[in-house]
């Protein structure tokens, strides 16, 4: 049992789980369903996911420290190039899609083919490499694409007034966070409540996505070294440190985790349209080619793969990055309001979920990684 | 003992019954395209079409009967469903999918007042001049005792439920009618309703006393029972149609998904008459709503 919940709570199942029974209430029961979403989306959606994204920012702050994966950060420079590629290549394949239709209302949503889920990333990483660069290059490749992402997808939060002078208020909250700092506060709950607090307002009145709110503050919190694997128990230094970010966010997390998924899952079956198709034809065709052609262009232009990374490896790499689910959700849900553009994207991100078993069918097939004939010596 | 019938009475009695039956038969044909509604000088009188921009003979024939019936019943405007023209967006779609079939309506003066849907290019359509958006994807015009509220529901933002509300509070006239292409209630099997919309809105029509909604998006015509003291319609077959999608369900007051249709409405006091008419002609559905006191 123990170990069950060590794996669900390392593997974010919490999110498939919130996803299906969202499903299940919004085709069943659906007006209760859109009833309690719509009453909890802004606690989860622009407060609770301030902090989801504050504990990823956290990991990769502390992975690019001197020890840290990602330290110095330019063996990121390929994986970096391949997301952009990645970017372009859905985009591309977003608008064409849409343009071909008659749904041009549509075109907005390109930020959401941007999205790359990092969890199921990693959870397929770890299925077919185990560890290793390839699962980092992954997870590199994952966190860069949402990173562009969230900044194009940042100033399109739709909000009633917009009040510019509010970023005033990022100065005192910056400068609380820098004092903090300097008098080497461990505790984080003077970063987050007063600091926090501030920026949260400055980003929310002046029209940017308050779930990003927290960004600023996170490399001003006490930080140790670490590898860059977001979703596995740090086991060493001040990790551990009951003051530490992680330590105290680690368990809320995982239940805004699973209410950020419950509240935006939940479509009608009957919302499978022409944005769910062209997510879905993105996240599963565009993205991989985009990769691998980026890829193969930085590799031409002299930067190098990752050691035990060829050509096989990076193919399924590409299609392991095609899974935008919650990183989907989130971008449809900043892109569109309520209404059948948002449930049409969203059902698409939802249903890039099926690029898992592309890529561990790809990796099979290409005989790559623990599919590999010399597995047990593979990476 | 029983006389035995001649054969020319044979023929004579069967050429009888024949003309009996095409008499009747005649005579509710004739009911049928008759109109129902008061037609009285100086109500406030609408027809109401959706998904009707094809460009296909069925658009055409639909808009044929209009102008049939505005001869009978001289309504003064359309009000469009969303899903205006279909395809692409340029000049000669505006040609082909509305301003040739509507000719004779437009000739004869008649406006059309268009709402949004997802088949709609909304920069295209805002500001083509015969759909009289004003440059709005949402906007409210009034009519004698009537004012109508037009949305885009394809993605109803903060400032978009702010002003809805604050226009329906605002608003002096006893009736309000409220449209737009997603429908709140439907038993249209492709979509069905947009519950995620009517979580929202319903709660703001009820408050401020939202008399009558109008949707298209599923290809029938569907009336549906009260909800709340609020009568919605989907009428979504003005061009295009689902043969066999109405999945009837205990909230569907009438219906009709074996062919195109659009409405006739007719305001007059308290009253708002409606009668749908078919392609080929025939009244499906017809009746009174009668506005309940705020």
């Amino acid at each position: 049992m123990t170990r069950l919940l060590r794996f669900a709570d390392e593997h974010y199942l919490v999110v498939p789980i919130g996803a299906a029974v969202a499903i299940v209430w919004a085709n069943t029961g659906a007006y209760s369903y859109f009833q309690i979403s719509r009453a909890l989306s802004f606690a989860v959606n622009d407060v609770g996911m301030a902090f989801a994204f504050a504990f990823l920012a956290q990991e990769v702050v502390e992975a690019m420290l001197p020890g840290g994966t990602l330290h110095p950060w330019t063996r990121a420079a390929v994986p970096i190039v391949a997301a952009v590629g990645g970017i372009v290549g859905a985009v591309a394949l977003y608008v064409f899609y849409i343009r071909s239709g008659d749904e041009t209302n549509l075109l907005a949503g390109w930020p959401i083919a941007a999205a790359v889920d990092i969890a199921f990333a990693y959870f397929i990483a770890a299925s077919v490499f185990r560890r290793g660069a390839a699962v980092t290059f992954l997870l590199l490749l994952a966190i860069a694409s949402d990173a562009i992402g969230l900044v194009i997808v940042s100033y399109r939060f739709p909000v009633l007034t917009v009040h510019p002078a509010a970023a005033a208020l990022l100065i005192p909250a910056l400068w609380g966070a820098a004092v903090l700092r300097k008098n080497a506060v461990h505790s984080v709950w003077p970063y987050v409540l007063v600091c926090g607090t501030l920026s949260w307002f400055a980003f929310y009145w002046t029209g940017v996505h308050p779930a990003l709110s927290l960004l600023p503050i996170v490399p001003f919190l006490p930080h140790a070294a670490r590898d860059l694997n977001p979703l596995a128990d740090p086991a060493r230094g001040r990790h551990k440190s009951a003051a530490h970010f992680e330590a105290v966010f680690r368990y809320p997390v995982q239940v805004i985790a699973f209410l950020f998924a419950f509240v935006n899952s939940g479509v009608s079956i009957r919302a499978f349209d022409d944005g769910t198709w062209a997510v879905l034809l993105a996240a599963l065709i565009g993205r991989p080619l985009g990769i691998a052609i980026a890829a193969a262009l930085a590799v031409s232009g002299g930067l190098e793969l990752p050691r035990r990374v060829g050509g096989r490896e990076l193919a399924v790499i590409a299609l392991a990055a095609s899974s935008s689910f919650t990183f989907g959700l989130f971008f449809a849900t900043a892109v569109f309001p309520v209404g059948p553009l948002l449930n049409q994207t969203k059902m698409g991100a939802i249903a890039t979920a099926a690029g898992a078993l592309l890529a561990i069918g790809a990796a099979r097939g290409l005989r790559v990684g623990r599919f590999a004939p010399d597995a047990s010596h593979s990476t | 003992m029983a006389l035995e019938e001649t054969p020319r009475g044979q023929v004579r009695r069967r050429l009888a019954r024949r003309a009996v039956c095409l008499a009747a038969l005649l005579q509710l044909t004739i009911a049928a395209q008759d109109l129902t509604l008061p037609n009285r000088p100086g109500s406030v009188k609408f027809a109401a079409i959706g998904d009707n921009g094809t460009g296909e003979f069925e658009q055409y024939d639909v808009a044929r009967q209009m102008k049939i019936w505005h001869g009978k019943f001289p309504f003064e405007f359309v009000i469009m469903l969303g899903d205006n023209i279909y395809g692409g967006n340029g000049p000669a779609d505006f040609v082909q999918k509305f301003e040739r079939p509507y000719k004779p309506l437009l000739d004869a003066g008649v406006k059309f007042f268009a709402s949004l849907g997802n088949h709609d290019d909304a920069t295209a359509d805002i500001s083509y001049k015969p759909f009289n958006m004003g440059g709005q994807r949402y906007y409210s015009y009034a009519r004698g005792n009537v004012r109508f509220f037009v949305l885009d529901s394809n993605a109803l933002e903060p400032a978009q439920i702010a002003w809805i509300g604050g226009a329906l509070k605002d608003a002096q006239e006893p009736w309000k009618i409220c449209y737009f292409h997603h429908p709140l209630y439907s038993d249209g099997g492709r979509h069905g309703p947009s519950v995620d919309l009517r979580v929202v809105l319903e709660p703001i029509f009820v408050k401020y006393g939202v008399n009558v909604v109008y949707s298209g998006h599923d290809h029938v015509y569907e009336r549906i029972k009260p909800q709340k003291g609020i009568t919605y319609f989907v009428a979504g077959s003005g061009g295009q149609l689902r043969k066999g999608d109405l999945r009837r369900s205990t909230n569907t007051a009438a219906g009709l998904d074996q062919d195109q249709s659009f409405m006739l409405n007719e305001v007059v006091e308290d009253d708002l008459h409606f009668q749908v008419i078919s392609r080929n002609g025939r009244t499906v559905d017809r009746g009174t709503i009668h506005r309940q006191p705020q």
